[in-house]
């Protein structure tokens, strides 16, 4: 794909984004804002067990109350047969989803689904959750990681057998899996080294914090035809997961897309939805449910936590010659966590030519794992960053100049095969170098850490329709939820592509019938994806519309070229005509055929992958153990911005949310694993006051695959952000943090109890 | 026009015996789906539908439509989801 040369007119620039009045004036609707005549309230009882079986649920005093229209379960789900489907990574199994929107046979963790509950009211509603029986045995439970995979753990599924081993084991266990990847020599590789520090790690699970709550409202007909009004990262894929669980065709569901209130990969896997509609069908009325704080926590997807080790092997120059990480994830109860992610992304920063990587994905007795913001990479970057930064020091050489030595470039072997496409780490490493707080002086009790990250970014099927106004402006319509400043991207290619103002496009998220189809708002690939299926079709109606300046001047079509918002004679020798406007032509459209408009679709590839480095500078109260970040400078190859503002947007975000991964999120649970802070009073996301300047520095290296040079942006910035800071705790008082969260606790311990200098 | 292509450990030992390096004459990803599923049967499927495709560095999301130059190298690997 040939990319633009010309200097851009709207690309690059910062404009005013088209969501922000009904946000800010409390008009744009939610997935709770959304009802219908005749709407019941749903709600749904959830286990208080973290494990147990279920002997049996008896529903009868519940259905029996006065305004209780409806109350299902399992049973009234269809069977789902036990197979993978889909590629390895998110290979789905509906034996498992259709178990974690409703239980079966067993409770798997506090907070999961038992029934559903639709009524005239929440009262009512509440009252019938009270009314219903639930018969449970209550088994010993497995949280952590490490305890899941113990020999003698409690079996969440007494017949899982490991996949990925050969010979397959014949004890079950709770790995659900195992995966390894490998490059090299370890054991040469290893011998050449001068330096090797090997480290054990943990990091907790933590949640994708979201504002907005899971809510939906679902309408199912007596025609067998249904619609949903939900916000998601998907609305396509919402579609896809509960018509499946319902035994639904696809083109009987519709779904429409809601405002979104933050998602950061929560909200790609469906919770309310398939109950909703199972309890309207049966109601024979809309049903709206709306999680509370508590049953987000407790009930929806954090990503997984971990314990991992990492070693390292370095040469006196600073050459890296060896790297091996062995990381195990919890899935929570279901079989699915990032593991194998963690496993590719782990060293993929760095050109090492023998590398080993071996991942376990292991359930447990928590809520299912869903995707957070480049799942699993930041949690190996956590590992692998530290483990550099002890070995910078050992070989006395600056963090950053180390990183430059050993940097992946383009044709750099990767562990999971191919060798890297495209380069841009090597310039976020010289942009922090070049950066005039990287080398400024430091008081007492601070210090100053570096770390990076590496993100593949994604592609894949995306849709999108322009349609052409009489008035000259033109409706965009996509199906990518908007999540990131969506709308305004596509409205400034848009604007570029035609070569019209930004306001005179109107970009919208079209509903399931209304566009083609769209994969989620995740993966960092909507700007890229979605952003050539709108190049794609604003250039088949800027063709159309060379046509119809062609029938009105009466020559042949190639006579016409499109320059600057205009149509315009391709030569002196095809007449003499002054130039058409956009506007113009869109006057006479019933006049030269009727409306001028365009779809298009693509499955995308060519993306390049995201790369991050970051320097932070932090104090240690060495009183409370209360760690301060000063300032924090990220550097991110970003392609080309089309909106830069949301491009900082994205950088600072990432680093909010890995500051709070790092300093303070975590799930407590108590001996009978029931989780003990499912709010956002005791589990501590980071608030403004919390936050220092988060300075965002964009690498602009265009991606020549996309029209106007895009990458993805939204993810890569979380990966460095706990091993930055951890590096600089160890900087600020020798202590080496080898868990997260680094809570005041952990680090006045490490303090009080580890009297030696550590690197 | 000949292509290198290379499988990981997992597709090879499931689909090829442990052949993991072959070299195969076409001139589209569908050209070498087809030649893989001649000589491996039930590979095509899986690489169709389960895998992404690395073409000289480049991911693409589906194997089917994408074209090779002479001397590619051609890595399948599983397909990733973000957030």
């Amino acid at each position: 794909m040939n990319q633009e040369v010309k200097p851009f007119k709207w690309i690059g620039t910062r404009q005013i984004r088209p969501d922000g009045v009904p946000k800010v004036t409390g008009t744009a609707k939610f997935g709770a804002d959304y009802s219908l005549p005749g709407s019941l309230v749903g709600r749904i009882l959830r286990s208080p067990h973290a494990h147990a079986l279920i002997k049996s649920i008896d529903t009868s005093k519940a259905e029996a109350l006065e305004g209780v229209k409806a109350v299902v379960t399992s049973d009234d789900f269809p069977n789902q047969n036990f197979e993978y489907i889909g590629p390895e990574r998110v290979a789905v199994n509906f034996w498992h989803m259709t178990r974690n929107i409703l239980a079966r046979e067993k409770a798997l963790y506090e907070g999961h689904a038992i029934a559903g509950v639709a009524a005239v009211d929440a009262a009512t509603a509440a009252e019938a959750m009270a009314l219903i029986e639930v018969d449970y045995e209550v088994l010993p439970h497995a949280i952590d990681v490490d305890d899941a995979m113990a020999e003698d753990a409690p079996l969440l599924f007494e017949d899982m057998i490991t996949r990925g081993v050969e010979p397959a084991p014949t004890k079950p266990s709770n790995v659900s899996k195992i995966l390894e990847f490998t490059l090299g020599d370890m054991a040469a590789g290893f011998a050449e080294a001068d330096e090797v520090v090997e480290k054990d790690f943990k990091t907790a699970a933590v949640h994708q914090g979201y504002i907005e709550p899971h809510a939906c409202l679902a309408r199912y007909d007596a025609d067998g035809q249904g619609e949903i009004w939900c916000s998601s990262q998907g609305h396509f894929v919402v579609r896809a997961l509960t018509a499946k669980l319902l035994g639904m065709k696809l083109g009987d569901l519709r779904v429409n897309p809601a405002e979104i209130g933050g998602g950061f990969g929560g909200k790609t896997v469906v919770y309310v939805e398939p109950v909703a509609m199972a309890l309207s069908k049966k109601a024979g009325h809309p049903v709206a449910i709306t999680m509370t704080r508590e049953e987000v926590f407790k009930s929806s997807g954090p990503t997984s936590g971990s314990s991992m080790t990492v070693k390292i092997g370095v040469k006196k120059d600073g050459t890296i010659t060896a790297a091996e990480g062995t990381f195990r994830f919890q899935a929570g109860a279901f079989p699915g966590s990032p593991v194998m992610n963690a496993c590719m992304c782990a060293f993929a920063t760095y050109d090492i030519p023998n590398q080993h990587t071996v991942g376990y994905d292991v359930v447990c007795n928590r809520p299912k794992a869903a995707a957070y913001r480049a799942p699993g990479s930041p949690i190996s970057a956590f590992g692998v960053e530290s483990v550099l930064d002890i070995l910078a020091k050992k070989i006395r050489m600056d963090p950053l100049e180390f990183r430059l030595k050993n940097a992946a470039d383009v044709g750099t072997s990767m562990v999971y095969g191919p060798k890297l496409g495209h380069g841009g780490y090597k310039e976020t490493i010289k942009a922090l170098l070049d950066h005039p707080g990287y080398k400024a002086g430091l008081g007492p009790n601070q210090g100053r850490g570096a770390a990076s990250g590496y993100w593949f970014n994604g592609g894949g099927e995306s849709g999108a329709t322009v349609h052409l106004n009489a008035d000259g402006t033109a409706v965009v319509a996509t199906g990518s939820p908007d999540i990131g400043g969506s709308r305004a991207s596509m409205a400034i290619m848009a604007a570029e592509t035609f070569g019209f103002d930004y306001d005179q496009v109107r970009a919208t998220v079209a509903d399931t019938t209304a566009v083609g189809y769209t994969h989620v708002t995740g993966g960092s690939r909507v700007t890229y994806a979605t952003g050539i299926a709108v190049v794609n079709a604003c250039k088949d109606a800027v063709d159309q519309l060379r046509a119809r300046a062609a029938m009105i001047w009466e020559v042949d079509v190639d006579g016409v070229v499109w320059e600057d918002g205009h149509a315009k004679p391709a030569g002196s020798n095809v007449g003499d005509f002054d130039p058409l406007s956009l506007k113009d032509i869109a006057a006479k459209m019933g006049a030269t055929g009727g409306a001028i408009g365009a779809s298009s679709t693509v499955n995308a590839g060519g993306q390049a992958p995201g790369f991050a480095t970051q320097y932070c500078d932090v104090e240690v109260d060495p009183e409370t153990g209360k760690v301060t970040v000063l300032r924090f400078v990220a550097a991110q190859d970003v392609g080309r911005a089309i909106h830069p503002g949301y491009v900082d947007g994205q950088i600072q975000g990432g680093v909010a949310q890995g500051i709070g991964w790092a300093l303070n999120e975590e799930y407590i649970y108590d001996d009978k694993g029931r989780l003990q802070n499912a709010g956002f009073l005791d589990y501590r996301v980071p608030v403004a006051s919390d936050l220092p300047n988060i300075e965002s520095v964009q690498v602009e290296l265009p991606n020549p695959n996309h029209p106007f040079g895009v990458k993805g942006v939204g993810e890569v910035n979380i990966c460095p952000v706990m091993a930055a800071i951890s590096n600089a705790v160890a900087n600020a008082v020798g202590r080496r943090m080898d868990s997260l969260p680094m809570s005041p606790p952990k680090v006045l311990d490490a303090l009080d109890n580890r009297s030696a200098e550590e690197l | 026009m000949p292509t290198r292509v290379v499988f990981s450990s997992s597709l090879s030992d499931r689909y090829t015996g442990g052949e993991n390096d072959l070299e195969i004459d076409a001139t589209s990803m569908r050209g070498v789906i087809r030649a893989l599923e001649e000589r491996f049967p039930g590979i095509g499927e899986h690489l169709e539908e389960e895998t992404s495709v690395a073409i000289d560095g480049e991911i693409h999301e589906t194997a089917y439509f994408q074209p090779l130059k002479d001397g590619s190298e051609i890595f399948f690997i599983p397909k990733l989801e973000g957030g």
